[in-house]
């Protein structure tokens, strides 16, 4: 799930990334179950929005992969290239192992 | 398409923050920047005066741009361990942001990750100001966010040509105007004063065989250039993995254990990127 502004959190939501205070400080941890207090509190200070809920779902691994292809067509003969090419393939695999 | 031959509009380029379009934040740290002999004192004055720029200050700082284990909470705690360079960098990093994100959508994760890249193959290559690297690779494409300020739909039409034909912003930038954003950034941060390194990085990230005095840093933000559309992520203006300079590929010898770790390093960026406001 995206970002979502402080007025439609409910309880119950868990943070996916921390949330940080005007000044950088760390006022909830990733994980954190919300409840009423944290919600009106949270209410009340200048939040632009938090991250709730479960990430965002992977694109299917064929996708990705015809994407890497469609982005190396042009360079794929340039020296290194497929080396660097065949890394970021067995990256995106182990993503999805 | 029109032509617009920047070259012959250096000055126009450079006074470019001077012109009423330009947000107020950018003009008011662009005249500090361009202070001659200013000290790191006066810049951490100009931003404890200020506490929404002292409030992005320390996200910026406490971001995984840097490095810094613990957390830091004061202005003059974040000038002291950054040093002014870093901290003149930053500030202009920090007056782009949201123009990043209204005008180039993915400018800002492709900038915030190559940074990340970047620091991290610095602290593997020994360098001893990894935080300079680091912002280099932020502010790099500087001179993208300048061109599509001052002419807003030429640039549109850029990176439409770019795609359509299959080609870099870069090689569609010099169809168009005649020079490529590297070199407008160039331009720019030596008007702003930057340091000579900082300036070769920015104006050599495509070309680092050309760099003298900061090659391996060059080479750096090249590279991490190069990871990250290889990877996929952000936008800068096309979506092609761009070919690595083969001598500066080879100065830094990286193994593929270090890639493979620099490509992990790269989707936790991301997550931080997306989440990232100033």
């Amino acid at each position: 799930m995206p970002k979502i502004s402080t007025d439609k959190i409910t309880p119950g939501m868990i943070l996916t990334k921390p949330i940080q205070g005007s000044n950088g400080m760390i006022l909830l941890t990733e994980g954190t179950e919300l409840n009423e207090k944290w919600i009106d509190r949270l209410a009340t200070m200048r939040i632009d929005g938090v991250w709730v809920g479960a990430a965002e779902p992977l694109m299917p691994i064929s996708e990705a992969l015809a994407a890497l292809d469609a982005r190396f067509e042009a360079v794929l003969k340039e020296p290194y290239m497929e080396t660097l090419k065949n890394m970021v393939r067995i990256h995106i695999e182990k993503l999805y192992a | 398409m029109e032509i617009i031959d920047i070259t012959k509009q250096r000055t126009r380029i450079e006074n470019i923050v001077a012109l009423p379009t330009v947000p107020g934040s950018l003009k008011r740290i662009s005249q500090i920047l361009e202070k001659p002999h200013v000290t790191l004192d006066e810049i951490g004055h100009f931003i404890s005066a200020d506490p929404a720029l002292t409030a992005r200050v320390l996200r910026m700082v406490n971001s995984a741009i840097y490095g810094f284990p613990g957390r830091i909470s004061s202005v003059s705690h974040a000038v002291m361990l950054l040093g002014l360079n870093v901290i003149k960098g930053m500030l202009l990093g920090i007056s782009v942001f949201d123009i990043m994100q209204k005008l180039m959508d993915g400018l800002w994760e492709h900038s915030l990750g190559c940074a990340v890249i970047a620091r991290t193959i610095a602290e593997k290559k020994g360098i001893s100001d990894p935080e300079e690297v680091a912002i280099a690779a932020l502010i790099h494409d500087i001179g993208k966010v300048i061109l599509i300020m001052e002419f807003q739909q030429a640039y549109e039409g850029v990176m439409k040509d770019a795609a359509d034909r299959r080609v870099s912003v870069s090689e569609a930038e010099i169809a168009v105007f005649r020079e490529t954003h590297a070199a407008v950034g160039m331009w720019l941060s030596q008007k702003w004063r930057f340091p000579p390194k900082l300036v070769e990085v920015i104006g050599f990230h495509h070309t680092p065989q050309l760099a003298q005095i900061a090659p391996l840093e060059t080479a750096i933000v090249h590279f991490a250039d190069v990871l990250i559309r290889a990877r996929g992520f952000g936008f800068a203006g096309d979506q092609f993995a761009a070919a690595v300079h083969p001598a500066a590929f080879e100065l830094l010898a990286l193994t593929g254990d270090d890639i493979s770790e620099l490509l992990n390093t790269l989707e936790k960026s991301q997550d931080e990127a997306e989440g990232f406001t100033l």
